[in-house]
């Protein structure tokens, strides 16, 4: 804490010290990126290290001051900014936080909230059939109730279903693998990047040209782990599952919650095909149908808490921890990426020039997307490298044209991407949120997961990177 | 209804160990074992944002929380009072009633904050929780509390609380049930009181004539409830109140100088008593003597 007390002021007058014309002299807003120094991402960088060190170096500290964490690097952010840019840097910080932050929080929330209403019960016979069709239920559910949704309803009962079952850490690792990360390619409802990709442009169903990708990657993986269950089965000697005497039939519970879940699909849908007008909100334009989804997204929530008996959500061991963390989290990382994406935007007129000019070709965008998404969270990587590609190829244009532009003339490009920030998230614990979650409930359970290194070295460097390595070669050479 | 196993969470907070000591006498009535239970909050230990969970962190609060139970069973052991530990990970209420549940203990025991008062709510508390939806009788446990006392802060400590019991019934089925509840307490309980509290909202508007009747009638139930209980050999003294019921139940057992309320409770209207609590629930709020609910 003293550390952090002290470290505040020594970065500000770091980030300002040799202070810039740029920052001292404030620049027009469409001309920000051009002017921000290169320094400017530091509390971005430094964001992202804490998210990707912190839970390896020190998890207690983290798990008990993270929010500290994320507002130290907001207020880091935010102070030199507001300082040197006012007004514009004012404008900037409201437009990602009405137009970024609060729909990709309420979509979360939502999607969470509901999903979290449904609860299967019953007993399964833990096979490799079974797991497989467990995976494969996950893996398609994904992309309509969101990762996180598909993933916080099946991995209880995954978990119970092979409660028998002596090694039960790979199955978990699949399950993050397919239902947790690859199965949500689909839609922007499936994973974080892709809604942000939505809510800058993306049209609703472009997604679903993921989807080669996503089946190969899918039917790969899942043979893979049809092939080491099976192994494992007959090694482990299971002729039947322990009969306790307490067999209960399967069963959906809360399953009316899927209307909601059909609700929130209907509205984010809606969002991306009507246009009612503009409204401004604090000085920031919103469209109205942008509105009028967050609203319906929150309906939807509110109709599922109040709809579910507290026992469903109660059996499903339901809290609203996991929201609250990325609430505090995201505030920080949509705060600190204002002066990444902006320099990005400006092109090569702007600090990262460089990296414009390096990553150039599809695969690049593939690997460096990935790569990164597998340290950092992959949606501010995804935000981070769409922004790159608009640089390179439309400087100047504003943001939504340009994603027009790119989907049209250059599709490939946000195909990468998108793949990139989607498929590596299953790289590493912290690619993607729900990742952490399906760990989480795992350990508690007593399955005992591999360690942040060897889950990289056991799993997902020998699993997933040949199968991303054949990706490249078919789809993005 | 008799009290043979006890279910018994707690926090470690202040004071636990001596309101634990108060119940020891209910050996006396049959007290056979005590459920020691701790739950560790899921999110304390699970949920490390982007880090998973905390196994060293869980196994630390376990050992902990095992070392202070086994100080505590030495105890119950010298009084030959049977004891069992329960430690998991989970949420609190939700776990607390389902251990309850599991372990088929006949009296639930929370704690509470050490202030009460009429002003404070415990809305969303997990005492409130636990009281509303709990299904077996439910002590909330003051041991020492600070209270406003004509317009002073007192403190109270309650030591012997199964000793002059004040029993405020509705004349519902719960109220009815709390009898049997006491005649199991006898060996404990020097006298009861019974009292009834004709509110507001009954006499408001009411002619003379119908409001003599009400008081007759309420008279002989309350006679017919004393009956009862001096037939199992406690002594009762009935008493008839008017006037606000949650005011007037405070009053009287500050009067008769009671050593714990007693109430029925219907555990209905659930949204009613999120936002106004049930009478019940408020004198277990207000009061600053313990009070046991029964559902």
């Amino acid at each position: 804490m003293l550390l952090m007390k002290y470290s505040l002021p020594i970065i500000i007058l770091a980030v300002f010290a040799p202070v810039s014309p740029a920052f001292a002299v404030g620049g027009v807003y469409p001309n920000i990126g051009e002017t921000l120094p290169l320094y400017s991402i530091i509390p971005f960088v430094g964001m992202l290290l804490s998210i990707a060190l912190f839970p390896l170096l020190a998890p207690k500290f983290w798990h008990d001051h993270f929010g500290k964490v994320s507002a130290f690097w907001a207020v880091v952010v935010s102070a030199p900014l507001l300082i040197s840019y006012k007004g514009t840097a004012v404008y900037e910080i409201l437009h990602i936080v009405l137009s970024d932050y609060v729909p990709f929080l309420i979509l979360l929330g939502s999607l969470y909230t509901v999903s979290g209403g449904i609860f299967l019960k019953g007993t399964l016979r833990g096979t490799p059939v079974v797991n497989t069709a467990i995976l494969v239920i996950g893996t398609v559910l994904a992309s309509w109730m969101g990762t996180t949704g598909a993933a916080m309803l099946l991995i209880r009962p995954f978990l119970k279903t092979n409660a028998h079952r002596k090694n039960r850490t790979f199955m978990v690792v699949f399950f993050i693998f397919a239902v947790a990360n690859i199965g949500g390619s689909l839609t922007p409802l499936g994973d974080p990047p892709l809604f942000l990709g939505f809510l800058r442009g993306v049209p609703f169903f472009w997604t679903f040209n993921l989807l080669p990708q996503m089946i190969i990657t899918s039917i790969l993986l899942l043979a893979v782990y049809f092939a080491i269950d099976t192994y494992f089965y007959k090694k482990e000697g299971i002729l039947s599952s322990p009969d306790d005497g307490t067999k209960e039939p399967i069963k959906l519970e809360g399953a009316y919650n899927f209307i909601f879940l059909a609700g929130i699909v209907g509205a984010v849908l809606m969002s991306g095909v009507v246009k009612w007008g503009a409204v401004s909100i604090l000085g920031i334009h919103r469209g109205v149908q942008d509105v009028v989804r967050d609203g319906l997204l929150i309906l939807m929530a509110t109709l599922s808490m109040a709809f579910t008996p507290r026992k469903v959500r109660e059996d499903n061991a339901f809290t609203w921890f996991p929201i609250k963390e990325v609430a505090i989290l995201f505030i920080g990382i949509f705060l600190t990426i204002i002066p990444c994406l902006k320099i990005l935007q400006a092109g090569t007129k702007g600090e990262l020039a460089f990296l414009i000019e390096t990553v150039r070709e599809p695969f690049h965008y593939f690997w460096m997307t990935g790569i990164l998404s597998s340290f950092l969270d992959n949606a501010p990587t995804y935000l981070t490298f769409l922004n790159t590609a608009l640089g390179s190829f439309y400087t100047g244009f504003a943001e939504t044209a340009a994603v027009k532009l790119l989907i049209n003339e250059r599709p490939i490009y946000l195909l990468a991407v998108s793949c990139g920030a989607v498929f590596f998230g299953a790289m590493t614990y912290i690619g993607n949120a729900p990742n952490f979650m399906v760990r989480s409930i795992a350990e508690e359970a007593g399955t005992p997961m591999p360690s942040f290194f060897g889950y990289m070295i056991k799993y997902s460097i020998p699993i997933l990177i040949p199968i991303f390595v054949l990706i490249t070669f078919i789809f993005f050479v | 209804m008799k009290i043979e196993k006890l279910l018994f969470p707690t926090r470690f907070r202040e004071l636990a160990f001596d309101s634990l000591q108060s119940l020891l006498v209910l050996k006396d009535a049959g007290l056979k074992e005590i459920v020691f239970c701790y739950i560790i909050p899921r999110e304390d230990v699970g949920f490390v944002p982007y880090g998973g969970y905390l196994k060293e962190e869980e196994e630390r609060v376990r050992e902990e929380a095992r070392i202070r139970f086994e100080d505590w069973q030495k105890v119950l052991s010298e009084k030959g009072i049977g004891s069992k530990i329960v430690i998991e990970v989970g949420s609190i209420v939700p776990g607390i009633l389902s251990i309850a549940e599991r372990e088929r203990v006949d009296m639930l025991v929370v704690g509470r904050k050490k202030k009460v008062g009429l002003e404070m709510s415990f809305a969303g508390s997990h005492t409130l929780q636990l009281i509303m939806r709990s299904k077996i009788p439910t002590l909330v446990s003051k041991y020492m509390v600070e209270f406003q006392w004509n317009g002073e802060t007192a403190t109270r400590v309650n030591a012997d609380i199964f000793r002059r019991p004040l029993l405020a019934t509705d004349w519902s089925e719960p109220s009815i049930r709390t009898l049997e509840f006491l005649t199991n307490l006898k060996t404990l309980i020097e006298k009861v009181f019974i009292c009834h509290i004709i509110g507001v909202k009954i006499s408001k508007g009411l002619d003379k004539m119908e409001l003599l009747r009400i008081e007759k009638e309420s008279k002989e139930r309350l006679k017919d409830y004393c009956k009862r209980l001096k037939s199992a050999g406690i002594p009762a003294e009935p008493h008839l109140g008017a006037g606000k019921i949650l005011l007037e139940i405070l009053r009287l057992s500050r009067d008769l100088h009671a050593s714990m309320i007693i109430m029925g409770t219907t555990g209905k209207d659930r949204l009613h008593e999120i936002w106004l609590g049930s009478i019940s629930h408020r004198v277990a709020e207000g009061s600053e003597l313990p009070t046991l609910l029964v559902p």
